[in-house]
């Protein structure tokens, strides 16, 4: 018997609108799973999954919106990642597990019920009761009437019940006396790696237990559940060739390091693709023992080679551009590069950790840079590079490398030691020293290197200074003496000894040198006086002894920026404000975008009711002689009062109760000496000058407070919260490390502080004012409310997201420019859809697109060319992809006069009348991301990479920072919809913010669905359908470009 | 002729309480206009806990920082509001008005929805934790929480939301029984607890609406993800006249911390906590909470002339010896937002319509 029509029709509505609040009363045949690229599953290479997928999906922790060749490697995945603690014999399996494993079961039991039909059915109270019996509920009241209700019986079936979503609404109003309940419960077949029953095989012989289905092993074994989700991972060719050899049983015990490094193994026309290829084939077959001619043999050997690491190495070299590869895999590198990475073998396995170990292998093959000569680039010279790895640092690994180098002749001897020290877990070691200066060197003329003494002078207080050093590589112009002179001052204020005042300091100085950074980055300093502007904005700083003194610094210091900028020494907080909103604009829409940007950081100063700047300066300006006191009483005496008018949040707490349940967490002594300051007595009867530098010294730290708080204004995240519920969030910010123990460094990136903790008064930040961006939007990430029943905002790739939305500024680019961008991702569209015919064209595409998709990607990308079913796919490919394979036809096959549609012929026309505006450099620079981790800076950049995957201390971040597809894409919405460039200001962020509700991943490298949320983004903005945007945005303009 | 009566009031309260903005393009761009009517939930109890029901207009005295206040309307329970001649203290012309409360600024050209907002009984916004605290009796809970969407008066709109680390907006305000209760049975369990922020972003969701509105809040009390205090979560509520009710299903002995903020929050509020021992007990509170929204006295006022930007302490008091004997519950003060910064321009969110 078919499903009723309604039924149907309310799951194809479900297939649309899966949000929350939706019910899935759904036929087998229209279970709600997104459309498949892959080739349509037959019986043989299928298993069932008991009951509605939607179910399963919720149980199983998997996207509901993840399709359907992806449900059986998900669910391995989560298997082997979440349902198991502990190790050994010790292993045990989580709740999440035992949750799974009881679902089946009921699901199995609902489908008895649901007979050989698939169909649930409840026509009357009598017939209910089976069906409540395995659902745990019973029915409250007389059945057959209004008020009949369920309720629990069973709390550990209703939980299951209510947890996998069973739509018991649905079943109550049948049993209200409504119409009968009918509720599709099929079992959905999906698509099996291989077939099952050799999955059932090995799983047998792996735990001596029989097996149901595949479902039943996966949950079962979790080593079987690893190498099937290692396996999916990679191409199906690949894969299908390591099923006959090695064969499955052989690659049990690898099914990790297929996990962590078996993306890029590809076998191609009977041999393994090696990085460096062909050429380089020899090399490997050396250092692997078996020839890539015998893939079976390689692969098995590579995976099991000093315990995984030859195949981390391997990865990470495949991950790298083709040009790289053939730099690394040169004679006389490949293997002494991997014998310095392996070391002697000492330590743990390379599949062990949660995450991939060594991120900093993967960043040196990436970053590392080449002479002309083709010999490695490295900053400054070999002698500094001696001392900088004889520096103390605490590695016995360093220590030795450090011997090491008194014998040093060559760049690759120190390339060698990087390769070595890759292996460690540090921050701050003499890889992150080499990534840093490395990106230093690599911006600037050879002309204007820094010195050596300079760099080493960096390296000496690397572990201090690092993450403020990200500021050298964003202005390749701060020269020698502006590092230096930065250098000096830190070490001054680090010299302060009073806590308070240094504190202030710190918070005073770093936020001058925001504003400065702010104000460079949008061209409101000119490129030319960047270092006498920078360097006069430090003197004041340069020796500060009491807070009178760091009042003048702080007041002299923004007068320095100012001057740089506007051409004067003062202005208002509001000019202030209106000056970091961005450069003055002459259009009308502009300008409204201009003071909509300039309105919303009124707001943050406003909700953190920091005192006005003016207030701040015009007192202590007043404050300087008594008779200057005695004559303007009256003025100084509002502007006191005007200090006092901040009032602490009504308490909910005692002190006592705060010490007992918040103990070194609450801590406000900042804002309780504030609260203290009381200048009226003084500005009444003012006796000498001292008293009164003594008065200005008081000012400090509301001088500090609004300075930093310019800086939080400016990067509000989209959606926050904090920043204008908690008054104290700011004031909060302990620069000097005083509320928390052991906290060294200072000056680096702040660490947020007292989350979860009622009594404590809010979190905040401590650390410096370096990488603020993000941790703004890491504060403030978790009042995104996710669209999604089960989606979670997913830590660290949202704030990365949100640092590039609200980090870069649209003020200066041409709506040439912006329109070039939406042609470039056109091109590309129309490059692989003309591939379909061209198979010349083709080989030309993959040779672009293979250096950013893998090689899983790519054989999809070539199936649907053969199959044509290339539209399917499509939206699967990133914007960026689709971006760079225009820009890197354009480059290599610039001879072609051919274009291979309309937008390809806009684009050339662009190019040839516009060619300023749609040059790579600039739009690379208006379009591109922050890379504070992967490239040292927050210079925005598009860097053409695949996203990366997880590593150990950086989780997702790196992914977030290799996803540059949002600007682009936004960019594109934006043009197509006629919007001016300044729009974007607006719209980057509100679109990411969307996105970021829309995210429904499965797991940490699921950046399908980010790219999947960025597209539903970008239909309900082409339907008009953000409110914000259709209500009150700034319409259209007239004419494209 | 009642029209004009508004427009006029409307005028002449051109203070300093920004709220919905009416974008007024003079020489600033950002100058807002606004109403500053401040409203109130005032449950009279006497001292077995009974609701006091009958009072006028005439039987409270509000003051705000000691500056006795003349109350704007008055309505009982669920009953429309009426206007209340100021000289009189007795219910003007049989003329209904919406009640408003800072953060809600509204035009003539609205009044029709205030209106009927005004007739619609409270908004009710519930917030379920579901959270890793909650996973046992989980499925009570939600239980208890249906009742109580199935027992509300028909004229309520009722939210309902859930969180752990995050917000979910599992049914949007709503007078279909129905798709609160899908919205209810859809919840999930698992992961941390941020109440608070959780908390403060339903606050600002309710904040939005005309009309009373309350938050009834299902949490079993720990919080160990929010990012802000509960002090400013309550001064949120306060400032926008919105009354917490909290049940935890928690001893209050096993979290002090969480006692102490529940009690005290709903009690600056309004509202009132409730610490039920087990699934009998959620479903009394519940019981408690919908017999508060039925008899809750709702009125209005707009301050007299006040200087104070800080803090505002609002007491209500009955007048007269034989009313004297009764308790009030109500929030216990406000504080202004800033003048110049309307706080939609503070929080762009792009929600879809």
């Amino acid at each position: 018997m078919k499903p009723p029509l309604w039924a149907t029709a309310l799951a194809v509505a479900l297939c649309l609108l899966s949000g929350p609040g939706q019910v899935a009363v759904a036929s087998a045949a229209t279970d709600n799973l997104p459309q498949s690229s892959a080739p349509a599953p037959s019986s043989a290479n299928t298993t069932g999954i008991p009951g509605p997928m939607r179910s399963f999906l919720r149980m199983a922790g998997i996207s509901q919106k993840a399709p359907s060749e992806e449900v059986l490697p998900l669910l391995a995945r989560n298997v082997f990642s979440q349902g198991y603690q502990g190790s050994g014999t010790r292993r045990e399996p989580t709740e999440f597990l035992l949750l799974l494993a009881r679902y089946v079961q009921q699901a199995r039991e609902l489908q008895a019920l649901a007979g050989s039909q698939g169909m649930l059915r409840v026509t009357s109270c009598d017939d209910a009761k089976p069906l409540l019996d395995v659902l745990g509920y019973r029915v409250r009241q007389d059945c057959g009437h209004a008020g009949t209700f369920l309720e629990t019986a069973n709390a550990q079936r209703a939980f299951l019940t209510t947890d996998s979503g069973f739509p018991l609404p649905e079943l109550e109003r049948t049993l209200q006396g409504g119409r009968a309940f009918e509720y599709a419960y099929p079992t959905t077949q999906v698509r099996v790696m291989f077939g099952e029953k050799e999955w059932l095989d090995i799983g047998k012989k792996d735990t001596g237990k029989d097996s149901h289905d595949l479902v039943d092993v996966i949950l079962r074994d979790p080593a079987l559940a690893r190498l099937y989700w290692g396996l999916s991972r990679m191409d199906e060719d690949t894969a299908a060739l390591l099923q006959q050899s090695p064969g499955l049983p052989k690659l049990l015990e690898a099914g990790s390091m297929l996990d962590f490094y078996g993306r890029y193994i590809n076998v191609h026309n009977g041999s393994v693709v090696v990085p460096g290829g062909t050429a380089a084939a020899p090399r490997w077959k050396e250092m692997v023992g078996e020839s890539p001619d015998n893939p079976g043999a390689f692969i098995l050997a590579l995976l099991s080679k000093d315990k995984g690491w030859m195949a981390a190495y391997f990865d990470a070299l495949s991950r790298v551009s083709q040009n790289q590869q053939a730099h690394l895999t040169q004679a006389q590198r490949l293997q002494r590069y991997y014998e310095a990475f392996h070391g002697d073998n000492r330590g743990m396995h390379a599949a062990r950790p949660v995450f991939r170990p060594a991120p900093g292998l993967l960043l040196l093959v990436t970053r590392l840079q080449w002479e002309a000569d083709g010999t490695p680039r490295i900053p400054g010279n070999l002698e500094m590079w001696k001392k900088i790895l004889r520096q103390r640092f605490d590695s016995r690994l360093i220590a030795e490398w450090g011997k090491r180098a008194s014998r040093f002749n060559s760049p690759e001897q120190l390339i060698e030691a990087m390769f070595a020290i890759s292996r460690l877990d540090s921050e701050n070691g003499p890889l992150q020293i080499f990534l840093l200066l490395n990106e230093l060197d690599s911006r600037k003329f050879p002309a204007e290197r820094l010195t050596p003494e300079t760099q080493t002078l960096m390296a000496a207080n690397f572990l201090s200074y690092s993450n403020q050093y990200l500021i050298f590589a964003e202005f390749p112009e701060l020269n020698d003496t502006s590092i230096r002179s930065f250098i000096q001052t830190a070490r001054s204020l680090d010299n302060i000894s009073n806590h308070t005042l240094r504190g202030n300091g710190l918070g005073t100085f770093q936020a001058n040198l925001g504003l400065w950074q702010i104000l460079a980055r949008q061209g409101q300093v000119p490129r030319d006086k960047f270092n006498e502007s920078w360097q006069a904005m430090l003197k004041p700083f340069a020796k500060v002894s009491s807070s009178s003194q760091l009042f003048d610094a702080g007041r002299e210091s923004l007068r320095q920026v100012l001057l740089a900028s506007l051409g004067r020494p003062n202005a208002s907080q509001d000019e202030i404000i209106d000056l970091l909103a961005g450069p003055h604009q002459s259009n009308p829409e502009d300008q409204r975008i201009h003071a909509e940007l300039a309105d919303r950081m009124r707001a943050v100063m406003a909700g953190q009711r920091l005192i006005s700047l003016d207030a701040v300066l015009a007192l202590g300006d007043g404050m300087h002689e008594v008779q200057q006191v005695k004559s303007n009483t009256d003025v100084l005496l509002g502007l006191a009062e005007e200090l006092r008018s901040f009032e602490m949040p009504q308490p909910i707490f005692s002190k006592s109760e705060r010490t007992q349940w918040a103990a070194g967490i609450y801590n406000n002594r900042h804002t309780d000496l504030q609260m203290r300051t009381d200048l009226t007595k003084i500005v009444r009867a003012p006796e000498s000058a001292e008293q009164l530098a003594e008065a200005r010294g008081q000012l400090t730290s509301f001088l500090r407070d609004t300075l930093v708080g310019l800086n939080y204004a400016y990067y509000e995240p989209p959606g926050a919260q904090i920043l204008h519920h908690n008054p104290l969030f700011i004031r909060s910010h302990d620069f000097a490390a005083e509320t928390v123990m052991g906290m060294e460094h200072v000056w680096q990136a702040p660490q947020l502080f007292g989350t979860g903790f009622p009594a404590g008064g809010g979190a905040h930040l401590v650390g410096s004012l370096a990488d603020l961006p993000y941790v703004l939007c890491q504060a403030e990430q978790n009042f995104i409310a996710p669209e999604n029943v089960q989606a979670l905002i997913w830590e660290q790739v949202v704030p990365g997201l949100l640092t590039s939305a609200i980090v870069p500024r649209w003020w200066g680019v041409s709506r040439q420019e912006m329109h070039a961008v939406t042609l470039h991702q056109r091109e590309g569209e129309e490059l692989l859809t003309a591939s379909v015919q061209d198979k010349a064209l083709r080989q030309k595409v993959l040779l672009i697109l293979a250096e950013r998709m893998s090689p899983q990607r790519l054989e999809r990308l070539q199936r649907a060319w053969a199959e044509n079913s290339l539209p399917v796919l499509m939206p699967r490919i990133l914007p960026a992809d689709t971006f760079y394979l225009s820009v890197e036809f354009r480059r290599k096959f610039s001879g072609e006069k051919a274009t291979w549609g309309a937008a390809g012929t806009e684009l050339s026309d662009l190019v040839r009348d516009h060619p300023d505006d749609v040059r790579w450099e600039r739009l690379s620079r208006d379009f591109g991301v922050p890379h504070p981790v992967l490239a040292q800076t927050y210079t925005r950049e598009l860097l053409n990479l695949e996203p990366f995957p997880t590593f150990t201390g950086y989780s997702s971040r790196l992914l977030a920072e290799s996803w540059d597809s949002n600007n682009l894409y936004w960019a594109r919405l934006a043009d197509e919809q006629g919007y001016s460039p300044a729009m974007l200001n607006r719209l980057a962020p509100q679109l990411t913010h969307r996105m970021v509700e829309k995210i429904f991943a499965s797991e940490f490298e699921d950046w399908p669905a980010l790219l999947r949320a960025a597209r539903e983004t970008g239909e309900e903005f082409r339907q008009g359908k953000l409110a914000p945007l259709s209500a009150d945005a700034v319409g259209p303009v007239s004419g494209q470009p | 002729m009642s029209k004009l009566w508004s427009l006029s009031l409307l005028l002449a309260s051109l203070l300093l309480l920004p709220a919905a903005p009416l974008h007024a393009q003079v020489d600033q761009p950002s100058i807002h206009v606004v109403v500053n009517l401040v409203q109130l939930n005032v449950a009279v109890t006497d001292a077995k806990g009974n609701y006091v029901t009958g009072l006028s207009p005439a039987d409270f005295s509000i003051t705000e920082d000691g500056i006795t206040e003349k109350i704007a309307t008055f309505a009982e329970g669920n009953a429309p509001s009426r206007r209340v001649d100021p000289s009189t203290g007795k219910f003007a012309v049989d003329y209904s008005i919406a009640a408003a409360t800072p953060g809600e600024g509204f035009t003539a050209a609205d009044l029709p929805q205030n209106l009927s907002a005004a007739v619609a009984g409270a908004n009710v916004f519930i917030l379920f934790d579901t959270s890793n605290y909650m996973y046992r009796g989980f499925v009570f809970a939600q239980d208890a929480i249906s009742d109580f969407v199935r027992s509300l008066e028909s004229a309520d709109k009722i939210a309902f939301y859930s969180y752990s680390r995050n917000l979910l907006r599992a049914a949007s305000l709503t007078s279909d029984r129905s798709a609160v209760i899908r919205g209810v049975r859809t919840t999930v369990a698992g992961d941390d607890a941020a109440l608070y922020n959780g908390l403060l972003l339903t606050v600002r969701d309710a904040a939005k609406c005309m009309g009373r509105k309350v938050v009834v809040v299902f949490s079993n009390g720990p919080d160990n993800a929010s990012t802000v205090p509960p002090e400013d979560v309550a001064e949120l509520a306060q400032s926008t006249g919105i009354a917490i009710y909290m049940i935890s299903t928690r001893e209050a002995k096993l979290e002090p911390v969480s006692t102490a903020v529940f009690e005290r929050m709903t009690a600056a509020t309004g509202g009132k906590a409730y610490f039920a021992k087990n699934w009998r007990e959620e479903k009394e509170a519940f019981n408690s909470i919908r017999d508060d929204l039925a008899h809750l006295y709702s009125l209005s006022y707009y301050p007299q002339l006040n200087p104070n930007r800080g803090w505002r302490t609002i007491t209500v008091k009955l007048v007269g010896e034989r009313l004297k004997k009764y308790r009030i519950r109500t929030r216990n003060g406000y504080r202004p937002e800033p003048a110049r910064i309307a706080s939609s321009a503070a929080t762009p969110e792009a929600t879809p319509e």
